[in-house]
């Protein structure tokens, strides 16, 4: 059986662009979120985000290009750019049709689409831009990454809603597993943050309130009132074992095993028996082999509304029976908000450097214990532990969970 | 891991060319064309008239009043559809759920609800908005819905890469079943794109045919070609390991043995050089499947009907098949249903699958006058009787991705 190992690493999130400033917020507990400055939000009591700041796309992205494409596009490109020159990946010299790029999204060019549909009705069908077909569909990212790098491999994008960045590198996995590529840039990439899916998450009464922005997540607290959305993009390289090894690759971890189910239940609601994440979870130990005690570290979904935290919690208890009294369960959206199709990705990322740096970063904002949420949330302070195995599972609207996992590389 | 063999035990389809799997075969071995003067929205200024319009029908078969009214069009198609594949396959969906997943892809999903919410926004505010706007439009929707209405608990996502969205659900929903990790899987895909803003931003890219001729603006391989007709519609197949549809004593219609990717990785619309990255598609399905091109007895095209993709296509199957390219009848079913976008994949591979069982295939229609560039075999007189081992449907997307597929006889 083919291995897969992670090698490189990008992100843009609110909590930096890069992946050392990601991952020293994380440890150091720091919130990424803080009023909306996007648009004019003045419609809004409480108009909080998790926004990427002062990002630069001209740094990894044709100048040109970059004029008509989206922003989700340009997280997607910048982040892929990141990962590859992380893992020292020279594509020059490797095989382009043994690269194959899998960046999915919950939602596509959100801005690019809004922006031309006002141009449609105000300046009538010719006006329309003749790039936006090319450039309007969630699988656009992939398709520029792969003009940008050569990566002439499998090349698709998936979209399983607040599960789509966990969807799409389980299924890169999957890619190489069975022999079609060596490697794959995977990902997960999302740019909401625009007025009218704004207002139409306003309208489902999932966003968070409260006075400070800082403490607008509060994951797995009693208190805790709901999500903030948040933007970004994650990417990995993973990378067949044999493949890393012989260009001498710096390994971070290595993918055991990934699954995702569908509750079948409800297009808003997650089932409040936690069936379907619960399922995914226990097919993902089953893919990856692994039995429940060899986890030490579930990045949980852990999204701030009072349903989700309390149904993902059960179905933990319900797959890892005792073994989750000894469980580190955190939620990083309390610090980069939910970041919609980047989430799964943007996390599995962190689940990554968990194994990699022996460290696992904190749920912040935890102060009242919700008595339906009883496990070990490392509230508030990162915390040095040895991580054999990490999860990241992810729960979307329509009913989608996805749950991967990744291991320690102990360097054989 | 030991591999599963494929085998496919239902199939739904909702196109121009009626509601129904056998109303769809009877039209299309009739050469009857389904484009027709677009009156789901209002194209009076647009430029292009014509489309491939799902007939209006009776949609409470599969789905009750009030939960048609929480889906887009797309997801309605794509549910109907679903729902006569698994009425066909007949799987005891009680006992088996939470081993078959779904998989549905589509282009751009719910564009026409976005658009209708877009108005929502600009005249009545963003408090206004409907907080059914996100989940209706997201494209994973397709996939969820079908999941709850049925109840699938398995694998579930959607996957996008334009115009090959279809075809790659179904090639990724294959690798699924094939590695073990459903019995059965629903897959397919659905695109409900007759809307003022798809139709304008693909006329602006000059994809679309500027002929408002119902009888002759959809013409693959025509000299006369000038674009492609916009279509919608939907077309799932029940795919499911063999054991368990001989266990269960299924019918089986026909066995998938091959699924090949690729990305051009060249340009955001214009296919790469002599249809490299298409061919390089074919070859892997071939391979993996392994076959020789000789082997292969028929061709489902992508035969869009645009100048570049139907002289593009015709020099990669040349380039797959060497002179044998000559002798393989290829027909465009988008010649009587218009481009399906999303759906194309799923549409077709339904078509492909109904030749083998019926050792029949489907004309090219519209084609009077032959292109020199095009000099292959496209039926263009119409349905033809073909003894068929193995068959291959190819999707071509903008974005530059390619997938291919190929179908075989069952034989015990």
């Amino acid at each position: 059986m083919r291995r897969i190992v992670v090698t490189g690493l990008g992100l843009i999130t609110p909590l930096g662009n890069d992946v050392s400033s990601t991952w020293d917020a994380l440890v150091a507990g720091r919130s990424g979120l803080g009023l909306l400055t996007r648009f004019d939000s003045s419609a809004y009591e409480h108009p909080i985000a998790a926004e990427v700041k002062d990002f630069d796309a001209t740094e990894h992205v044709d100048a040109k290009m970059l004029r008509r494409m989206d922003l989700s596009s340009a997280y997607a490109l910048a982040a892929s750019q990141q990962a590859i020159a992380d893992a020292r990946l020279d594509m020059s010299s490797e095989e382009g049709a043994r690269v194959g790029v899998l960046l999915g999204s919950g939602m596509g060019s959100a801005h690019l689409i809004v922006e031309q549909q006002a141009v449609l009705d105000e300046k009538g069908p010719r006006r329309v831009s003749p790039f936006l077909t090319s450039f309007m569909l969630p699988d656009t990212a992939s398709g520029l990454v792969a003009i940008a790098t050569g990566a002439r491999g499998p090349n698709f994008a998936i979209t399983a809603a607040c599960a789509t960045g966990g969807a799409s590198v389980g299924e890169a996995a999957e890619i190489i597993a069975r022999g079609d590529a060596e490697v794959m840039i995977a990902g997960g990439f999302e740019a909401p943050l625009q007025p009218i899916y704004y207002a139409g998450f306003n309208a489902m009464k999932a966003l968070a309130e409260h006075e400070d922005p800082k403490k607008a997540v509060r994951p797995f607290d009693l208190t805790r009132n709901g999500f903030i959305l948040g933007e970004g993009a994650g990417v990995l390289i993973l990378e067949e074992l044999e493949h890393a090894k012989a260009r001498g690759a710096r390994i971070y971890a290595e993918w055991c095993g990934a699954s995702t189910s569908n509750d079948a239940y409800d297009m808003v609601a997650a089932s409040e028996d936690g069936h379907g994440i619960g399922q995914a979870m226990r097919d993902a130990l089953k893919r990856a082999a692994l039995a429940p005690e060899t986890i030490d570290y579930i990045n949980a979904h852990g999204t701030g509304t009072p349903l989700n935290d309390r149904v993902e919690t059960a179905a933990i208890r319900d797959v890892f029976g005792e073994h989750a009294d000894a469980l580190m369960v955190s939620s990083t959206k309390s610090m980069h908000g939910h970041m919609m199709g980047a989430a799964g990705a943007v996390e599995a990322s962190i689940a990554v450097l968990t194994c990699h740096h022996g460290v696992v970063p904190p749920t912040i904002n935890y102060e009242t214990p919700d008595p339906a949420c009883d496990l070990d949330y490392v509230p508030n302070e990162a915390r040095t532990a040895e991580v054999r195995h990490a999860m990241s599972t992810s729960v979307g609207l329509g009913g989608h969970n996805s749950a991967i996992i990744f291991g320690r590389w102990e360097g054989s | 891991m030991d591999e599963r063999r494929v085998v496919i035990t239902g199939i739904g389809i909702v196109s121009a060319a009626g509601v129904g799997r056998d109303v769809n075969w009877a039209n299309l071995l009739a050469g009857k064309n389904g484009i027709v003067p677009t009156t789901l929205v209002d194209v009076s200024d647009l430029p292009s008239q014509v489309s491939g319009q799902v007939p209006e029908y009776d949609m409470s078969t599969y789905i009750d009043k009030k939960e048609l009214r929480r889906m887009d069009r797309f997801t309605q198609l794509a549910v109907s559809a679903a729902g006569e594949a698994l009425d066909q396959a007949g799987l005891d969906i009680a006992r088996d759920g939470d081993n078959i997943g779904c998989m549905i892809g589509s282009g751009i999903g719910g564009i026409g609800t976005l658009e209708q919410e877009f108005d929502v926004f600009f005249h009545k505010g963003a408090m206004r908005i409907s907080p059914l706007l996100v989940p209706m439009f997201i494209p994973d929707m397709a996939a969820g819905m079908t999941s709850i209405r049925f109840g699938l608990r398995g694998p579930n996502y959607n996957t996008v890469s334009a115009c090959a969205s279809g075809a790659d659900a179904l090639g990724t929903a294959y690798e699924v079943v094939k590695r073990g990790d459903a019995v059965a899987m629903v897959a397919g895909g659905s695109e409900a794109c007759v809307t003022r803003m798809s139709i304008a931003a693909f006329a602006q890219s000059r994809a679309l045919s500027r002929n408002n001729d119902p009888e002759t603006a959809s013409r693959p391989y025509n000299l006369e070609r000038d674009g492609f007709v916009i279509g919608e519609g939907a077309g799932i197949m029940v795919l499911e390991d063999l054991e368990h549809a001989q266990a269960r004593g299924a019918t089986i219609i026909a066995e998938m043995v091959g699924y090949g990717q690729s990305a051009d990785a060249f340009h955001v619309t214009q296919p790469s050089e002599n249809g490299e990255g298409a061919a390089r598609a074919m070859n892997m399905a071939l391979k993996k499947s392994g076959l020789a091109a000789a082997d292969i007895d028929y061709v489902n095209a992508h035969g869009t009907s645009t100048p570049l993709n139907d002289k593009f296509e015709t020099m990669s199957i040349k380039t797959v098949f060497g002179e044998s390219a000559y002798t393989v009848p290829i027909s465009s079913t988008k010649s009587m249903i218009g481009h399906t976008l999303g759906a194309a994949g799923g549409i077709e591979s339904a078509v492909t699958v109904m030749s083998i069982r019926d050792q029949k295939i489907h004309g090219t229609i519209h084609l009077d006058i032959p292109d020199p560039d095009c000099d292959l075999d496209y039926v263009p007189e119409g349905p033809r009787d073909v003894p068929i081992q193995y068959a291959m449907s190819n999707s071509l997307g903008f974005g530059g991705h390619n997938s291919s597929l190929v179908f075989g006889r069952y034989q015990g």
